[in-house]
């Protein structure tokens, strides 16, 4: 059947330049929107490296137990950026043990304020300062995406009010959602 | 699904109906040629082949695709032009080349760059159906390519915007380099006027060192398309003028006094 369709469509001469001007008329239209179009294509990916983070706890109060921990919901969870124009704060509503916050692309460390519970600021609650320690690497993702930075983590350093330590579980960081980088440990009774 | 996807796929579509239906018939013509003939008194008839007769001799073909400055009058930030030959060996079958240049300017907010290339392709096309008499030029072709483009880039000036640490701004140095890529086509061709031939085809693109774009890879390379995609559509559409020489002025008179070829019958 196809075959007769394009002995039908292209054996002659005639047929053929018939046949031909009207896919050609298809594709003259097609060519004349794409040519119209040329705006910049939408950015499909995340543009900015996300360092993501894990609070756990250990299940009993003790450095032994290492690998007997569970996840610690933060309850209404403060993040402040210490950026040179100031402090920028992020506030949580609602309790989770799983959040993301950014590493500067203008330096090779940078400072983050960490509160667990925004309701202990009426009290004399302290934050944890964290400070990140790191080499940025330039990363071209696409011409719709422009450039952004990665980073390879050195090091965390913390004060140690609420936070008992941090382990760093992967230091590449990347536009990757899902990679969890840093293991948070909470004290019990923070 | 935009309609820039739709576009795609029509495409992908119309390739495949083309491809598939060639080979289909292809194939039906060949089952039917190796088809034993019976005669209705079930004698054995031996049918001699005919010897092949080879139509014309040789062709030229010079064209431009003058679908380019069309796209280059409503395109602000990229242009290209390309040109075409072919020579006829036989049976069909074409040594095909292509080359032409092209520019394009990326001035985005956070990216700023220039590329310039030029590009070569060289492969064959094979026209699906024999050639019906020595003044038969067009037909249904398909065709494989080898292309390889030089472009250059110009140094490049980006900003990563980050609202909450702050923008960073900087630069990358000029750099040149090659893009080598295979491409499938199809189209069609026919003969206007005494060596003037017009066709289109329709083409599919497969880079093959995609990997030496991961730095900044072009927004458009002439020739390919977009340079940060491994594989890219495209169409011609040609203007062509015909060169012929050395034709056998014998050809046609030689069809005329051949003797029909009466079958054999055989035991």
């Amino acid at each position: 059947m196809i075959n007769q369709i394009i002995q039908y469509l292209f054996r002659t001469p005639a047929s053929l330049y018939r046949s031909g001007l009207r896919l050609l008329g298809i594709l003259l239209i097609g060519s004349v929107f794409m040519a119209c179009t040329q705006e910049r294509q939408p950015c499909l990916t995340p543009k900015i490296a996300s360092l993501n983070l894990r609070f756990v706890h250990f299940a009993a109060d003790s450095a032994i137990a290492l690998n007997s921990f569970s996840d610690t919901g933060l309850p209404k969870a403060i993040f402040t950026a210490v950026t040179d124009s100031g402090n920028r704060s992020v506030i949580y509503t609602s309790p989770s043990a799983y959040f993301t916050i950014s590493l500067s692309p203008v330096a090779d460390s940078c400072k983050w304020l960490v509160l667990a519970d925004s309701a202990s600021l009426l009290t004399a609650a302290s934050f944890d300062t964290m400070s990140f320690y790191y080499k940025r690497k330039l990363q071209f993702l696409s011409n719709a995406c422009g450039y952004t930075d990665f980073y390879a983590i050195d090091s965390v350093h913390t004060t140690k009010n609420h936070v008992d330590s941090v382990i760093i579980t992967n230091t590449s960081v990347t536009n990757d959602v899902n990679t969890k980088h840093l293991k948070i440990y909470m004290h019990p009774g923070f | 699904m935009s309609i820039q996807s739709t576009l795609r796929y029509t495409c992908i579509l119309v390739f495949s109906f083309l491809l598939f239906g060639a080979i289909n018939a292809k194939a039906q013509v060949a089952a039917i040629d190796t088809m034993p003939k019976v005669p209705a008194d079930s004698a054995v008839i031996d049918t001699p082949k005919a010897p092949k007769i080879e139509l014309g001799s040789h062709q030229l073909t010079i064209g431009i695709d003058i679908l380019r400055p069309v796209i280059n009058a409503y395109s602000t930030d990229k242009y290209g032009y390309e040109f075409a030959a072919d020579y006829y060996l036989k049976n069909e079958l074409y040594l095909a080349a292509e080359g032409g240049w092209g520019t394009s300017t990326v001035t985005y907010a956070d990216l700023k760059y220039n590329t310039s290339n030029y590009f070569f392709r060289a492969g064959f096309n094979k026209y699906l159906f024999p050639r019906q008499d020595a003044k038969d030029w067009g037909g249904l072709f398909m065709g494989l390519r080898l292309a390889t483009a030089g472009i250059d880039r110009s140094a490049a000036t980006y900003t990563v915007i980050d609202s909450l640490w702050g923008n960073n701004t900087g630069s990358l140095a000029g750099k040149s380099f090659n893009a080598y890529w295979m491409e499938l086509t199809a189209g069609v061709r026919v003969e206007l006027y005494k060596g003037l031939m017009a066709g289109w085809n329709i083409r599919g693109k497969f880079l093959l060192n995609g990997k030496s774009f991961n730095d900044l890879s072009p927004l458009y390379v002439a020739g390919y398309g977009r340079g940060d995609k491994t594989s890219a559509f495209d169409f011609n559409f040609y203007l062509s003028y015909a060169v012929r020489w050395k034709r056998h002025k014998w050809h046609n008179g030689l069809m005329a006094q051949l003797p029909y070829q009466t079958p054999v019958v055989g035991l």
